[in-house]
């Protein structure tokens, strides 16, 4: 049998019997659900909560209904601008001349409270201006000489949930494919020294590069086996809560050509990883020296590509997909929001990852086969 | 027998600046236990690591059953078993699993492998905790696992670096029963130590090196001359050493 089998079976045997690379998947496929579901929760609290308006003046007949029916409770007040600051979430002060809108916009009801408001107003003068139009003999759609017909190409419930896929999903991914095999990583490493099992392992006549390989096919096993339970723990969960408050539970779907992306940039991922790991590992002389080393690297890469993923409409040039990590969460985002893959962007992105790769084997295989590192021990 | 198992000829290693071996000559044969003494830091360890290829030679040659450990390192490690005194194993695999583990790396063929875990199994009476996970074992048992996996692959080289010094009473009486027993089945037996009294009662043949140099080789019992024991042979040597 190969030597690359022999240490591939030993390591997984192992991590299937140690409690932190379990609890890691697990909390990762739990954890995943539950926030999702505070998410969806607030969201529909949100979308469904009355907000005060505080107001003075006469309000014209028939806007109260419309506010009321909009989820704008409301509350005569004497001051509308004292009111804002504290007592309710926004004021109108009803005039001669209009409505003078007082809020906060550093409170999120105010900002909410807002633009409930906007929209009610300016329905209440569409049909005020339709009216007036009517009882004068005017067709009103004179206001509108070009009117506008909207056809969605997909359904903006879709879009909705694509855009919140591509940015969790991205972002799930990188960390799961790093955090979810770090413990097994370490283990396999920094813990042979740690345990003093190192020296009998390089006795042995197996070839240190096949040694090497089996430990990191086996890590790269176990971060994607991690990566993969969180996504799918996630894809059930998205199907079975919604968002918003409408009530509707939203049909997630991957489209293969996403759900083959994600795969694929997981395997190259996880595999970067997995030598990254490793080599930062066999440098260290204990779990917990390596534990110090390798926590920068979430900060190198997971955060910087994180970031992109908050900044909306980012275009890239081809620059970016040279870079490692963040050029996966690019191609990713696109194929899930577009459900479209520019071959050039992802040629380069895998090369990337690829080379990532095999740059960490090559830094570990040397520092596997340097004498140092029984010296150090 | 004469057979030359493990030849070491001038050989020189540093670390840095720091010179440990300082042209180092000696001939451990087949059907024999070759005591290696020294102090703590003389290089005995050093030398052991050369000889299994852990490290290599700055200078000289070390040569195992006719291979060079520069030019054939693989040959040399699936004829060398090695037992130290740091009784690492895999605490998650039992103490079969780590047996096995270490015979399939070794080169044992698959068809082979149970009869020869089996074997060494029972060769050190290990039955009764074989199948225990090997966090669970004391340190005598973990070393009747680090003993066994250097052994599973039948090498006709065996090396002790200090294989006593964390064990109790018992269990360092049963690695002496067993280096004998090796000795018995025509194996080299290298054993390093600086438990003199082992060595005198253990050795047919030793060499004390002091500071990376040799001091003084040959059977024991010549080594010892007319001092009362080993020991004051060995402080009268390293004494007398420049």
């Amino acid at each position: 049998m190969s030597s690359i089998l022999i240490v591939f079976r030993k390591e997984i045997t192992e991590i299937l019997r140690d409690r932190r690379t379990l609890m890691a998947i697990g909390l990762a496929a739990l954890a995943t659900p539950v926030v999702l579901y505070v998410i969806s929760q607030v969201s529909t609290r949100t979308a469904t909560q009355t907000y005060t308006v505080g107001y003075s003046g006469d309000m014209p007949a028939g806007l109260d209904i419309l506010f009321t029916s909009t989820g704008l409770k409301l509350e005569q007040v004497s001051d509308p601008a004292a009111a804002a600051k504290r007592q309710v979430d926004i004021g109108l002060a009803f005039t001669a001349g209009g409505v003078e809108e007082y809020y906060d916009p550093t409170r999120q009801s105010a900002q909410v409270a807002d633009i409930r408001i906007q929209t009610v107003l300016s329905k209440y003068d569409a049909a005020k201006i339709a009216a007036t139009l009517q009882q004068k003999g005017v067709d009103p759609s004179v206001l509108n000489p070009l009117p506008l017909t909207v056809h969605p190409l997909s359904s903006p419930a879709q879009a909705a949930q694509n855009a919140f896929l591509s940015f969790f999903l991205p972002y799930i991914l990188i960390t799961m494919t790093l955090t979810g095999g770090l413990s097994a990583a370490l283990d396999t490493s920094a813990g042979e020294r740690e345990r003093k099992t190192l020296e009998s392992l390089l006795l042995t006549p197996a070839p240190r590069s096949q040694v090497l390989v089996g430990k990191i096919l086996a890590v790269t096993a176990t971060s994607l086996a991690a990566a993969m339970v969180a996504i799918i723990s996630i894809l059930i969960t998205l199907s079975r809560i919604s968002f918003g408050g409408e009530g509707r539970v939203a049909q997630v779907t991957l489209t293969p050509l996403a759900a083959a992306v994600m795969v694929w940039l997981a395997v190259l991922l996880a595999t970067s990883f997995a030598s990254l790991t490793i080599t930062l590992g066999t440098l260290a002389r204990n779990f917990r020296q390596g534990q110090a080393y390798v926590t920068p690297l979430y900060f190198i890469t997971v955060f910087p590509a994180s970031i992109v993923l908050f900044i909306p409409d980012f275009n890239p040039s081809a620059a970016y997909y040279l870079i490692p990590i963040l050029n996966a969460v690019l191609v990713l985002r696109d194929a899930i929001v577009h459900d479209t893959l520019s071959w050039s962007s992802f040629l380069v992105t895998s090369a990337s990852l690829v080379a990532t790769a095999a740059l960490s084997f090559y830094v570990a295989l040397r520092l596997f086969t340097r004498e140092a590192l029984l010296v150090r021990s | 027998m004469t057979d030359t198992a493990v030849k070491i000829d001038r050989l020189e290693k540093a670390f840095g600046p720091k010179k440990v071996l300082r042209g180092i000559s000696m001939e451990a044969r087949a059907g024999e236990i070759f005591g290696l003494l020294g102090p703590n830091g003389a290089g005995k360890t050093t030398t052991l690591r050369v000889i299994c290829t852990l490290l290599a030679p700055d200078g000289g040659s070390v040569e195992v059953l006719g291979f060079d450990t520069r030019t054939a390192p693989q040959e040399v490690r699936r004829r060398v078993g090695v037992v130290t005194a740091e009784i690492g194993v895999y605490p998650r695999l039992t103490a079969r699993e780590n047996i096995a583990y270490f015979a399939e790396l070794s080169g044992v063929a698959d068809g082979e492998l149970g009869r020869k875990v089996d074997a060494v199994i029972e060769r050190l009476d290990m039955r009764d905790f074989a199948t225990q996970r090997a966090e669970s074992l004391s340190s005598g048992q973990k070393q009747k696992v680090a003993i066994a996996r250097a052994i599973v692959h039948d090498p006709p080289v065996l090396m002790f670096d200090e294989p006593t010094s964390n064990l109790d009473v018992l269990a360092s009486r049963e690695i002496r029963e067993f280096m004998v027993e090796s000795k018995g089945r025509d194996k080299c037996v290298i054993f390093s130590t600086h438990v003199l009294h082992d060595a005198e009662r253990l050795c047919d043949r030793v060499t004390i090196i002091h500071e990376g140099r040799v001091v003084a080789g040959g059977p024991t019992a010549d080594v010892k001359g007319r001092f009362q024991d080993l020991e004051d042979a060995f402080l009268s040597l390293v004494e007398a050493a420049p």
